[in-house]
């Protein structure tokens, strides 16, 4: 029962923005997207289709825009440390991540009993969140391959011709949707399955004292409960 | 015009074979009542035959050949009940119709012999209703002891313009869907195949809508160009918007006003047939503009979920509109996965719910471990760093090795 301090420099006020964005377009473009495949809430169905719209342009943006910002914006490599690095790098192999994908999947499969170190994203958390982004420009684009406004313009037009017509886009846009929601059961279960402090400094803002993180000697190197509330 | 076909040279071709201008006449009487006229049209009809071009390069109709392939002759009933001008004008007064299985007056080689004098004096539209089949060497149809695909061959090579009648000849139709063990396929893609340029223009539906052929003639024979065509050479103004575009229940759609059983209130109120597996959002067609059955009603007007009849790649068989459609009732086509056949939505549900299980499960076991209160302790050292101390990723000492508890 020991983990890093959660230090706000892991997630800058600008990635919490981004990372609220992403989870209510998400939960909106979900359920706006059950709506438009089968009309259970009637009434509702002429707003999802504008939501659903909205939410997703708003998505693609933001997914954009986190791009960008992880070349501007700078954040802590690893967890128990207030150093700073380009946000860029903490998607890159880093060092602390080294050898280390094998012994988090024993972590997880309870073949192993310690906790592995660690960057501040661990190596299966970096190809999934890798992946997401590519998810949300895939996304997108089978989105406006159905949207009729865009459907027929040829960039889209040529790709609803590639998978088989309009009916095989619709069902790889529903089957995507899904693996959005997978992804979102997965990522909540490890955020929350170690208690709520990483939802805490990610959704608030709010600091959590634990161990110190020395990420150029990439080992703990002590203890901080400085910043608990108490 | 010496190469026209007059009246008096085709009568004296008559009298040579032995019929009597009477005879003649009571032939076109038959004739005009089997194909639903009354017998008062006889003149008309015999007059057309005289007016015909069959072997002459021109005359005062426009030549046509319409050849069925594997077809239900659907197109052809659908055509008999076109509105304006009525089928009778068409056939007689508009084309010469020298070749029609369903329609001509002769049979058997005389009708043969018909085709192949049109197919040599050129000049004619080809109307092709029914897919091709490739099967068993074009074998799979096979007629007048030729195999299918070859009529279709020799009728297009010449033709001015072809023009593909029917799903079934944009892309095979539901012939074209699994298995397709007759290797059925459009009419497009097999002249391709064949390296014939002759101009198709793709008219789906199942049948196809005899106003869409009508305008096509007209604007192929009597103003004499070929409408304007979209990427899959189907006529624009016809195929560019879909059924939904200009459905009559749109209202219902917009208000979110749905159908979801049949014999319900709200299928009494005409509400809109979405939840009913419609297929009006993705197929693009005019039905609801042009209507039915002398323009009198259409499938939605009726209250049928639109089936999606009039969808057709004319590059790929596999995407027929029974296979793209059905079921009509989902919202969804099946897959099939081997020879299992599935919804999405089952594979999707399936899959979470396997994934939400595994979860759970696992969630007991980080429990049972002791790892719910953040986590379990890490290691004092990485298990690699241990083997391979030489070139450790860590930088370890006496204090840091205690810190990790």
């Amino acid at each position: 029962m020991a983990h890093l301090a959660h230090y706000r420099e892991a997630h800058p006020l600008p990635m919490r923005i981004t990372h609220w964005i992403n989870l209510s377009c998400m939960v909106l473009l979900i359920l706006s997207g059950f709506l438009i495949h089968f009309p259970f809430w009637a009434a509702l169905t002429g707003v999802a289709r504008g939501l659903h719209v909205f939410c997703g342009i708003v998505l693609l943006v933001n997914c954009i825009v986190r791009y960008v910002l992880a070349f501007l914006v700078t954040s802590a490599p690893t967890g128990g440390t207030r150093n700073r690095i380009r946000d860029y790098k903490t998607w890159m192999p880093q060092d602390d991540n080294k050898h280390q994908l094998i012994p988090w999947i024993k972590y997880y499969l309870f073949m192993k009993k310690d906790h592995p170190l660690s960057a501040k994203l661990g190596v299966p958390q970096k190809i999934s969140y890798f992946a997401i982004g590519i998810l949300i420009l895939i996304m997108a684009y089978t989105g406006f391959c159905l949207w009729i406004p865009t459907s027929e313009w040829t960039f889209f037009a040529a790709g609803t011709a590639f998978v088989g017509g309009a009916m095989s886009m619709r069902i790889i846009h529903y089957f995507m949707m899904f693996v959005f929601i997978i992804f979102t059961m997965l990522h909540g279960y490890l955020v929350f399955i170690e208690g709520t402090a990483n939802a805490n400094l990610m959704f608030f803002g709010k600091e959590h004292g634990g161990l110190v993180y020395d990420p150029n000697r990439h080992v703990i190197v002590g203890e901080d409960h400085s910043v608990d509330q108490h | 015009m010496v190469t026209e076909a007059i009246s008096p040279e085709f009568l004296s071709k008559l009298e040579a074979r032995g019929v009597s201008r009477r005879s003649f006449m009571k032939l076109c009487g038959s004739l005009a009542v089997a194909a639903g006229l009354s017998e008062l049209a006889a003149p008309r009809v015999a007059r057309a035959i005289e007016d015909s071009v069959i072997g002459a390069e021109s005359g005062g109709l426009y030549p046509a050949i319409w050849i069925e392939g594997a077809s239900c002759t659907g197109c052809t009933e659908s055509f008999a009940q076109v509105d304006a001008p009525d089928p009778a004008t068409v056939v007689l007064e508009m084309v010469s119709l020298n070749y029609c299985e369903t329609l001509s007056a002769a049979a058997g080689w005389s009708m043969e012999e018909a085709k192949a004098q049109t197919i040599e004096a050129g000049n004619y539209i080809l109307i092709y209703e029914g897919a091709v089949l490739e099967g068993w060497n074009g074998e799979a149809l096979r007629v007048a002891n030729e195999p299918g695909t070859d009529h279709l061959v020799h009728a297009a090579e010449n033709a001015n313009a072809v023009v593909a009648l029917g799903s079934c000849a944009v892309n095979g139709g539901w012939m074209g869907a699994n298995p397709n063990s007759a290797g059925a396929l459009g009419v497009q893609q097999y002249l391709k195949k064949q390296g014939i340029d002759t101009p198709v223009i793709n008219i789906p539906g199942c049948p196809a809508n005899p106003e869409w052929l009508e305008a096509v003639l007209v604007d192929a024979i009597l103003v004499g160009k070929l409408p304007e065509l979209t990427a899959d050479n189907k006529p624009k103004v016809i195929f560019n918007q879909t059924i939904h575009d200009n459905c009559e229940r749109r209202g219902h759609f917009e208000n979110g006003e749905f159908v979801y059983a049949f014999g319900t209130e709200e299928e009494a109120k005409g509400y809109c047939l979405y939840p009913m597996g419609c297929r009006g959002p993705q197929t693009k067609a005019n039905c609801g503009v042009v209507r039915w059955n002398h323009r009198r009603s259409w499938c939605v007007a009726s209250g049928g979920p639109c089936i999606g009849c009039c969808t057709a790649n004319p590059n790929d068989p596999g995407e027929n509109w029974v296979e793209t459609n059905t079921p009509f009732r989902a919202r969804f086509r099946d897959l099939r996965i081997g020879g299992l056949v599935v919804q999405p939505e089952a594979i999707a549900w399936t899959l979470t719910g396997v994934v939400a299980a595994a979860l759970v499960i696992h969630g007991f076991g980080m429990k049972k471990m002791g790892r719910t209160d953040g986590g379990a302790d890490f290691e004092p050292i990485r298990e690699w760093d241990k083997k391979h101390p030489n070139e450790s990723i860590g930088q370890y000492d006496e204090e840091v090795l205690k810190g990790g508890k």
